[in-house]
């Protein structure tokens, strides 16, 4: 055995210790939730640490470190269980421990009180693991494992509060989904090994700048592995499931559904970034899909009154735009510096957005930001003030981060020779900051009393449009305070709701500043960035132009709080369906699913396979009664037949001879 | 390990009815015997050396070449294992039977003799005697202490195994007379080079015959009907251990005698196994009894064994046998939480429960981590079976085996659906006194979940030793 | 008296005797009376077993043992037709065998 690096021991902890912890929670501890908080933020703050440590030791050195053990030989198939540390993991690594830590600290706040506070921290635990393990896997197959064992925490954390028909359907939605895109991805990866014969992360990436594969391999495993890209990146046509995942606990909708694991999908792109970028048709492809998405996601963002449908859809849009830079830059001869820096900057901001939308929320128990308007949003100071950070970012002002990561995304689009591209980027740009305003000026500047707009934001939530949920998860955390209030004394800490809003908010105004110094240890070099100073005009004035036309319909005194769009109706209801996205699966898994499949199968086994075999065994029963009938009971007829017979055949034989 | 059943029956046969407590510890001891001997011979199989070990061979009738020939080796330990794990949970899930509780045990512990010796003989005949042993008891279990429709199940049961057997008896016949050597050694009528059209002959006999039991399609219908019909630890012996006799003889006698009708058959034994797996999926999407909806999730699981064994590679096979071992586990663990839940409400219909992680949390988690594992989830045992038979099918048979990917999707919809439905949402108010598992019950449902976690994890413990008796058998093939 | 001496006349006795007795057996409607025409059909075999040994086979002794066999057979037979007779007489208060149709089909 040879001696093993310090560094892959740690490596090893930082997967094994949170898959203890949600061992130890789910066997002997749920029961207790003060005990499992402990295990599972001792867990995670252990990987904190550890992640840092790391990051810490290997900085400046873009060497990549491999360690490989075998885990499962066949003949074909063997999986190694593996570690691969390069500045890409090393990064992510970073983000996805900070930021789990940060969310178990503010649940802390959020979830107090709750009946099932203790499995709660035990899907984290295993979340942490799946992810962690996700990103420093060195070999795809491990990568698909720990995928899927993603897509599994989610659906637990999802349908956390299980007895809420929408959670569960929600939960089971998200899995379905995403698991539909998987199996294309695993189908890529079954080509790969059949054809290839290996799914080391590495060794691909090399063969494919080397041109050692085929192309029409190429382009097939990576269409196809895009495919379970877009199932966990919530990329058209499967990103239905994102929004509906808002039915989880905040916290949850932060970790899982905006900062980190939706951003697997773009891990993985970035990851395997050679191998895509040595495919111009997959390319293109991805880029159409994630300028589809952007589009889509951003004007559906423009109507939705739920402030976590408004993030979720932005955070579908920005994962958009991050494979449409890495898209552009694969095409271009691109590096993938820009993709994977606006990942990096959306985890900061998009988790500090969703955690101020989870502090209203708790506050005052709606999802609607119409209703927190008029509840008074804009006295709680912190969430308030950071939420309008968060936003200015992700709307790409100067100096947040957001800023930065953008204009280089609009920078790899520019260079691209059909200028359609950069346009779409553009106009995305615009319609994000024109719905994040929206947003930040409705909670900031509250119409008066008896205004008219009150009545037409007031009942939609409750029913209306299908994402109204507040009123319902109110109803689950009022339950748990009742219900299990013995255990939790007091009220919920604020400092650990507030903390994490601090930190985060901090995060995003530094971390635009740090781009020279990320790239230099990402690629181990920084190019001087050449200023395109027209993008760059075009860009920041697109952007407030969408600020102002968002004070103009939502922030000004006057303003009426009608979206410009309501003025083309046919339009704004159109967004409002979500493009139809939703009825069109629905319809698919009605229709096709259940009715056409399900239900023929069903029917064929009811009456053509089954009806076959008892159709034979009543053709017995039958011919059994029919024949029955010579059964006379007069022994002496039977008798007389015999012998007559037995006569016979003698006379035949003796004549025969 | 054949033994300890077999004492233990003669035991309880002296036992009287009252003596309830005895009964029960008696059949226990068989099965823990059982099991612990079944765990030895897992972990104390030598994979250095390969080959068959604990060999013991006896003749009997010498004039026909019947010989007592038992062994193990990589392909049937983690069966035994496997049998071993599910009569020990099964005799402590039906702990708290009242009727008839004697001859209740007698009967299963001689289907499990049955079951082992299927497992264990290398002699055609003591093969089949095995084979008749453990199906007959299962008549009596079901029409005894069955619920739903048990005379019809039992009968329809009984009639297709023994239309089974019917196929079965020509195929050995055909093989020994042909052979020449009035032998019913395995190993010896392996040696024999049988003529093309004998082997095509036999092997779709053998593997039709043989296929009933694996619930093949189209031969599927009697195990779900059985299922629901049957007795809590009853389903959990039938679909965990009896079904896999059925696969684990087509890989022993059908493939391992016939090598080249295997060649002629392996397009239709995929096309089969490859329309089971997305059929049964489809229509265990629409059923609304609990049982039925396991039924029918066998079925499609039974169709991944079938598909393995259709590909005759090494990963194929491998994770044939993995598929075996996972998914009698997994299917015992869902049978007897199944069990437990109808125990204390009388009903299976997935409409009327509801809520039951509310009522009784610790159940409805065994019944979840049964259904995760059948929709395929990493870090359980199937989820390793799963990818090594589509990536063998995909490379041999590409449209199939994508085909089979795609069913993964609706099994997914098809597990979380019955766990939404029954164990989510608000509970049924009628439902809302009942209390969770006791401890002791629960302990046999937490020996299912460790193991089926423990081959999650370490796959490759299972895996070395299957694959030493996969690897020369692909040679021999 | 070589009437005596030959295959022929045996068989012939043996003939008639087993005819006797078929005829009983499906004529009869009295049950005893059915079960001593089998008694004499079984005679009939029996002197049919021993001309073909005194007059045909190589080992004297064979055709006794057939003979001696079929007395045996023929007592074990006649014990458990009349037990059966016995157990019909308690059911159907008769032992006309036209009485005996509960398994008529």
């Amino acid at each position: 055995m040879p001696a093993l690096d310090p560094l892959f021991v740690l490596c090893a902890a930082c997967v094994i210790l949170p898959l203890l912890s949600f061992g130890g929670i789910m066997i002997f501890t749920w029961r207790r939730p003060f005990l499992s908080l402990a295990v599972s933020l001792t867990a995670s703050t252990a990987c904190l640490l550890i992640a840092w440590y790391i990051f810490w030791q290997r900085w400046g050195d873009p060497t990549p470190l491999v360690l490989n053990v075998d885990w499962l030989v066949s003949d074909l198939v063997r999986v190694p269980f593996g570690f691969l540390l390069d500045p890409v993991s090393q990064l992510m690594l970073v983000l996805v421990a900070t930021i789990s830590f940060l969310i178990q600290i503010y649940s802390i706040g959020y979830m107090w009180g709750d009946p099932g506070f203790g499995r709660y921290y035990a899907d984290l635990s295993l979340f942490a693991m799946a992810m962690l393990g996700l990103v420093i896997s060195s070999g795809l197959l491990q990568l698909f494992i720990c995928w899927e064992l993603v897509g599994l925490a989610s659906y637990l954390l999802i349908g956390f509060w299980y007895e809420k028909f929408s959670a569960s359907e929600a939960g089971k939605k998200a899995f379905v989904v995403t698991r539909f895109g998987d199996i294309f991805f695993f189908m890529g990866l079954a080509l790969l090994v059949i054809f290839y014969g290996s799914l080391d992360i590495a060794s691909i990436n090399a063969a494919a700048v080397a041109q050692k594969m085929e192309p029409w391999l190429l382009t097939t495993c990576a269409l196809l592995i895009f495919g379970g890209i877009c199932g966990k990146s919530a990329q058209f046509p499967i990103h239905v499931w994102l929004p509906d995942a808002m039915e989880g606990p905040t916290p949850v909708s932060a970790l899982l559904h905006s900062a980190t694991m939706v951003a697997a999908g773009v891990y993985l792109l970035t990851r395997i970034f050679p191998f895509f970028a040595a495919s111009a048709p997959a390319m293109t492809y991805v880029l159409a899909v994630a300028s589809l998405t952007y589009v889509l996601s951003s004007t559906v963002g423009m109507v939705a009154r739920d402030i976590k449908q408004v993030w979720a859809y932005s955070t579908i849009s920005q994962l958009a735009m991050m494979a449409m830079g890495l898209a552009a830059a694969g095409l271009a001869h691109g590096t993938l510096f820009a993709g994977y820096f606006h990942l990096t900057t959306h985890a900061g901001f998009k988790a500090l957005l969703f955690l101020c939308a989870g502090a209203f929320i708790h506050h005052f128990g709606t999802n609607s930001f119409f209703m927190m308007s008029k509840g008074g949003a804009k006295k709680l100071t912190i969430p308030m003030v950071t939420v309008t950070i968060g936003a200015l970012a992700l709307a790409g002002i100067f100096p947040f981060s957001g800023f930065f990561s953008k204009e280089l995304i609009l920078g790899n689009l520019w260079h691209l020779d059909n200028k359609l591209w950069v346009g779409i980027g553009l106009l995305g740009a615009f319609l994000t900051a024109y719905y994040t305003f929206r947003v930040i000026f409705v909670l900031l500047f509250p119409r008066p009393e008896g205004h008219p707009a009150w009545e037409k934001y007031y009942e939609p939530v409750a029913g209306g449009h299908g994402h109204g949920h507040g009123h319902e998860e109110e109803e689950a955390h009022g339950h748990g305070h009742g219900g299990h209030g013995g255990d939790f004394p007091g009220h919920a800490p604020e400092w650990a709701i507030n903390l994490p809003l601090i930190v985060l908010a901090g995060v995003t105004i530094i971390l635009g500043f740090l781009q020279g110094t990320l790239e230099r240890f990402l690629l181990g070099e920084s190019h001087p960035h050449e200023m395109n100073y027209l993008l760059l005009v075009l860009a920041v004035g697109l952007a407030l132009a969408g600020i102002a036309l968002a004070w103009w319909d939502w922030g000004r005194k006057g303003a009426a709080w009608e979206g410009f769009l309501s003025r083309v109706p046919a339009l704004e209801n159109f967004f409002v369906q979500k493009w139809y996205m939703d009825h069109f699966w629905r319809w698919f898994l009605n229709a096709v699913i259940y009715n056409l499949f399900s239900k023929t199968f069903t029917y064929n086994d009811r009456r053509v396979v089954d009806g076959g075999v008892d159709a034979v065994a009543l053709g017995c029963i039958g011919s059994g009664r029919f024949l029955s009938f010579l059964q006379t009971a007069l022994l002496q007829l039977n008798l007389l037949f015999m012998v007559l017979v037995l006569a016979g055949v003698g006379i035949y034989l003796l004549m025969g001879r | 390990m054949l033994l300890s059943p077999v004492v233990g029956i003669a035991i309880l046969l002296c036992l009287k009815e009252e003596q309830r407590f005895l009964i029960r510890a008696v059949a226990l001891v068989a099965a823990g015997i059982s099991f612990a001997l079944s765990i030895y011979t897992f972990a104390g199989y030598d994979k250095e050396l390969g080959g068959i070990q604990f060999v013991e061979k006896y003749d009997w009738v010498q004039a026909f070449g019947i010989s007592y020939f038992v062994g193990v080796e990589g392909m049937n330990a983690p069966l035994l294992l496997l049998t071993g794990i599910v009569i020990f949970t099964g005799v402590l899930t039906m702990w708290e039977l009242q009727h008839r509780v004697k001859e209740y045990f007698i009967f299963q512990l001689a289907l499990v003799t049955g079951v082992f010796g299927v497992f264990m003989s290398y002699d055609l005949f003591f093969f089949f005697l095995f084979y008749e042993i453990a199906v007959v008891p299962m008549y009596v279990l079901i029409l005894v202490w069955g619920s739903t429709r048990r005379i019809y199940a039992a009968m329809k049961l009984t009639l297709y195994l023994m239309a089974g057997s019917g196929l079965i008896i020509p195929g050995i016949l055909l093989l020994y007379s042909s052979s020449g050597l009035f032998t019913f050694d395995m190993l010896k009528l392996h040696g024999v080079p049988f003529s093309p059209w004998i082997q095509n002959i036999a092997f779709v006999l053998l593997f039709l015959g043989f296929g009933v039991l694996a619930a093949v399609w189209p031969f599927h219908t009697w195990s779900p009907v059985g299922h629901v019909a049957a007795p809590t630890a009853v389903s959990m012996l039938h679909a965990g251990v009896l079904m896999k006799l059925g696969s684990f003889a087509i890989l022993r006698v059908a493939m391992y005698l016939c090598p080249l009708g295997f060649q002629y058959w392996a397009q239709f034994m995929a096309l089969l196994a490859a329309i089971g797996i997305v059929y049964g999926v489809f229509v265990g999407l629409a059923q609304t009894d609990l049982k039925y909806v396991i039924g029918y999730s066998s079925v499609s699981h039974m169709g991944i064994v079938s598909l393995g064994l259709a590909t005759g590679t090494v990963d194929g096979l491998n994770g044939a046998v993995f598929q075996m071992f996972a998914h009698g586990v997994m299917t015992a663990l869902f049978f007897s939480a199944v069990g437990f839940i109808y125990d204390r409400t009388h009903t299976r219909e997935i409409h009327e429960l509801g809520g039951f992680s509310r009522i009784m949390p610790v159940a409805s988690a065994f019944f979840i981590t049964a259904a995760l594992c059948g929709a395929g989830v990493p870090g359980m045992a199937s989820f390793w079976a799963e990818l090594l038979v589509l990536v063998a099918a995909v490379k041999v048979f590409p449209l199939r085996g994508l085909l089979a990917i795609a069913a993964l999707v609706v099994g997914a919809l098809f597990a979380l659906r019955v766990v939404q439905t029954t164990f989510y949402n608000e509970p049924n108010p009628k439902f809302a006194h009942f209390e969770d598992v006791s401890p002791f019950l629960g302990l046999p449902r937490m020996i299912l979940i460790g193991f089926l976690v423990f081959f999650g994890i370490f796959p490759q413990y299972m895996l070395g030793l299957i694959k030493t008796s996969i690897v020369p058998f692909i040679q021999g093939l | 008296m070589p009437a005596f001496n030959q295959l022929n006349t045996y068989l012939y006795l043996a003939v008639i005797l087993f005819c006797l007795g078929l005829y009983g057996v499906l004529s009869r409607r009295n049950l005893i009376a059915v079960l001593i025409s089998v008694e004499l059909m079984l005679n009939a075999a029996s002197i049919n077993f021993m001309a073909f040994n005194r007059f045909l086979a190589p080992h004297p002794a064979v055709g006794q043992i057939a003979a001696l066999f079929i007395m045996a057979v023929a007592a074990a037979e006649a014990a458990i037709a009349l037990s059966i007779i016995v157990a019909l007489y308690r059911k159907l208060k008769s032992i006309n065998i036209e009485q005996a149709n509960e398994l008529r089909g």
